[in-house]
């Protein structure tokens, strides 16, 4: 039977399972368009506000299943609003999907209208890209990007088609296969690890995203258990182990945990799970690796050596290998080591405070929060107090924009997440100003009737700038202060969401108590301009330069 | 710094230049000679490209290189076999 380019669109789609798109419609994407319209009862499109918002749902879709995430949008304009999304999927090796049109084949290369060269722009920020040039391929293409994004480290993939080739006609008997050459995974060889680790008095376990990549965080309890190591983990790694575990030390690295950071000095065997030694996760990569050995697994081989030079270098999946090594290791206690686990993670523990400060207004939104309740967040100084204080529970609950630090992330994001997890309640812990870059979206999530909680943490600054002004500007605050006058409950009210000013912990309790169950409600909690992110380890330093408090 | 040449077999199709030099373009190596053959198999393609840095870029672009989903094989040549 002959189908046209965009009927086969759709049936990729569906033979890959995807039953929701976000997306933005357009002139180059208009008989994709008309193909999801007579699809709709297998396959539901979410009209976003704006494609950079639809391919952070798409993203935060993905983060949540840990299948990837689709986004559909124009050409030009609609093509190059998908870029920050891609890159942000790209660094935190989220598998995404993006499929864009283009100008009809002889229009292509012409400057026609709405046209831009979408996979050379984005070239650099995906794990890879097709200019569609022939309708026959497009299937093949099609299954090969969704092989792509999910397959070894995920990543996005992009997919350009031309107007024309979605209206060109082929029969399936004419479909052309794709010819890519994956890596394969070489045979890891664990002797040299396994002594390493029976060896070591001291070891540390540095969790980071490729935990959750390979769902492995079952195996690294028992691995953690099994040698009585702790684990510190990358922003990425936040959820690998529940909070309160008692070898979970938390995040390491800038704001990470005062004990992170005292016990990463310390050991003298670290066993890097799944992370790439991200600058905001080490600091000064010399002293980071002083007087330690390094084992360090991670699937993609480019990873290991990059940053910093591994002893043991085991390219591998996370999960399989730990499996293997929990096979090979003995028990092992290490009372010393644990005991001094023990005591330096007191250093963690907060003074009571009983006004509304960032800590208390995160540990009471918990407070309602489930085991499963998927949490967003954007980027700035709530996203850090988010990781420091927020309690983690289960896999997949995370969404935060960790390699890019995208402001703006966090709305579209939660979208995505929410609808991915059941449309269950979820929460968006945002700035002022970071909601600034996406409250368009609230329009999306009204029509969607999503329950989301977005909790605004308005300090009146862009905070962490001006943490860094205060600190290394000689508090020269260069357009860090917002001096705004936006009325978020009116503005909330106004997209048909619920909203409330939030000045006193008890205000905060009776607004939770109320949470509307269809639609967002926004809270916008009013907070000292002037709180730091603490500990801090300043760009570049190691524990000797922490600063745990003011001045 | 050592120069170094690479020998990549990779896919004949348009783009596939532009993703290989991205990655020296990306790490900020420059490339010095750089040569394209049709190959025996009209789906391939051979390259050779000379670039200059130690050890340690060395096998980082190695596996750059290699992971790229166009590129088949990828070795370092020694200059006894240049
Ligand atoms: C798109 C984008 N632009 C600029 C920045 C730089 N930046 C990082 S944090 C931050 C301030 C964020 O302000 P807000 O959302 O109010 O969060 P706060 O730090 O006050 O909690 C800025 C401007 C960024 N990360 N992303
Ligand atoms: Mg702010």
């Amino acid at each position: 039977m002959k189908k046209s380019g965009a009927e086969t669109v759709i049936e990729s789609l569906c033979r890959n399972k995807v039953k929701t798109v976000f997306g933005y419609p357009g002139g180059a994407v208009l008989p994709i368009y008309d193909e999801l319209y007579k699809n709709c009862h297998r396959l539901t499109h979410v009209l976003c506000a704006h494609e950079q918002n639809a391919a952070h749902a798409a993203d935060g879709f993905a983060r949540v299943t840990g299948k990837p995430g689709v986004v559909i949008s124009t050409s030009g304009p609609g093509a190059t609003n998908l870029v920050t999304g891609i890159a942000n999927a790209y660094l935190d090796s989220v598998p995404l999907v993006a499929i864009t049109g283009n100008v009809a084949v002889p229009l292509l290369g012409k400057d026609s209208f709405q046209e831009v060269d979408i996979t050379g722009i984005t070239q650099p920020v995906v794990k890879h890209n097709f200019a569609v040039s022939d309708v026959r391929e497009l299937s093949g293409i099609l299954d090969a990007a969704f092989e792509i994004a999910s397959s070894g480290r995920p990543g996005p993939v992009l997919v350009d088609i031309p107007k024309s080739i979605q209206t060109d006609v082929c029969d399936e008997s004419e479909f052309l296969r794709q010819e890519l050459f994956f890596n394969e995974l070489p045979e890891v060889d664990l002797t040299a690890a396994v002594s390493a680790i029976t060896a070591a008095e001291r070891p540390l376990i540095y969790a980071g995203g490729g935990v959750t990549a390979s769902g492995a965080e079952k195996e690294l309890l028992s691995f953690a258990e099994k040698i009585s190591a702790p684990v510190a983990c990358s922003m990425m790694g936040l959820t690998s182990l529940p909070a309160g575990h008692p070898a979970n030390l938390g995040m390491c690295g800038m704001h990470g945990s005062q004990s992170s950071a005292k016990l990463q000095s310390e050991c003298d065997l670290i066993i890097a799970l799944g992370v790439r030694f991200s600058d905001r996760a080490t600091g000064n990569t010399a002293k980071y690796k002083e007087g330690k050995k390094l084992i360090h697994v991670d699937i993609d081989l480019a990873e290991i050596n990059k940053n910093t030079a591994a002893d043991i270098e085991l390219c591998g999946d996370v999960k399989t290998v730990l499996k293997k090594l929990l096979s090979l290791l003995p028990h092992q206690e290490r009372p010393q080591w644990q005991k001094r686990v023990a005591e330096v993670q007191k250093l963690d523990r907060l003074p009571e405070e009983n006004t509304l400060t960032p800590r208390t207004l995160l540990k009471t939104v918990a407070g309602y929060c489930e085991p499963d309740t998927v949490v967003a967040t954007d980027v700035g100084q709530h996203q850090m107090w988010t990781m420091q204080y927020f309690p983690f529970r289960s896999p997949r609950t995370l969404l935060t924009s960790g390699g890019l630090g995208t402001m703006g992330f966090g709305l579209g994001a939660a979208i995505g997440g929410c609808i991915a997890n059941g449309r269950k309640r979820t929460v968006l812990f945002t700035g002022d100003g970071s909601f600034g870059m996406c409250l368009q979206e609230l329009a999306t999530a009204v029509s969607q009737n999503l329950p989301l909680l977005i909790v605004i943490f308005n300090n009146g600054v862009l905070g962490m700038v001006r943490q860094w002004q205060t600190m290394f500007y000689e508090k020269h605050y260069s357009s860090t202060t917002l001096n705004r006058k936006t009325d978020f409950p009116a503005l909330a009210k106004a997209f048909g969401a619920e909203g409330k000013k939030v000045t006193t912990l008890s205000e905060l309790e009776k607004a939770l108590n109320t949470l509307a169950s269809d639609r967002p409600t926004v809270l916008d909690c009013q907070l000292d301009m002037d709180e730091f992110v603490l500990p801090m380890i300043p760009p570049g330093g190691s524990v000797q330069d922490l600063v745990t408090g003011r001045n | 710094m050592d120069l170094f040449t690479v020998e990549l077999t990779v896919a004949n199709h348009c783009g596939v230049l532009n993703r290989i030099t991205g990655v020296y373009a990306k790490g900020k190596h420059n490339i010095e000679s750089l040569t394209v053959q049709k190959s025996h198999d009209p789906a391939l393609s051979v390259m050779r490209i000379s670039s200059r840095g130690d050890a340690a870029v060395q096998c980082q672009m190695l596996r750059q290189l290699h992971k790229l989903l166009d590129v088949k094989t990828v070795v370092l040549l020694n200059n006894s076999m240049l």
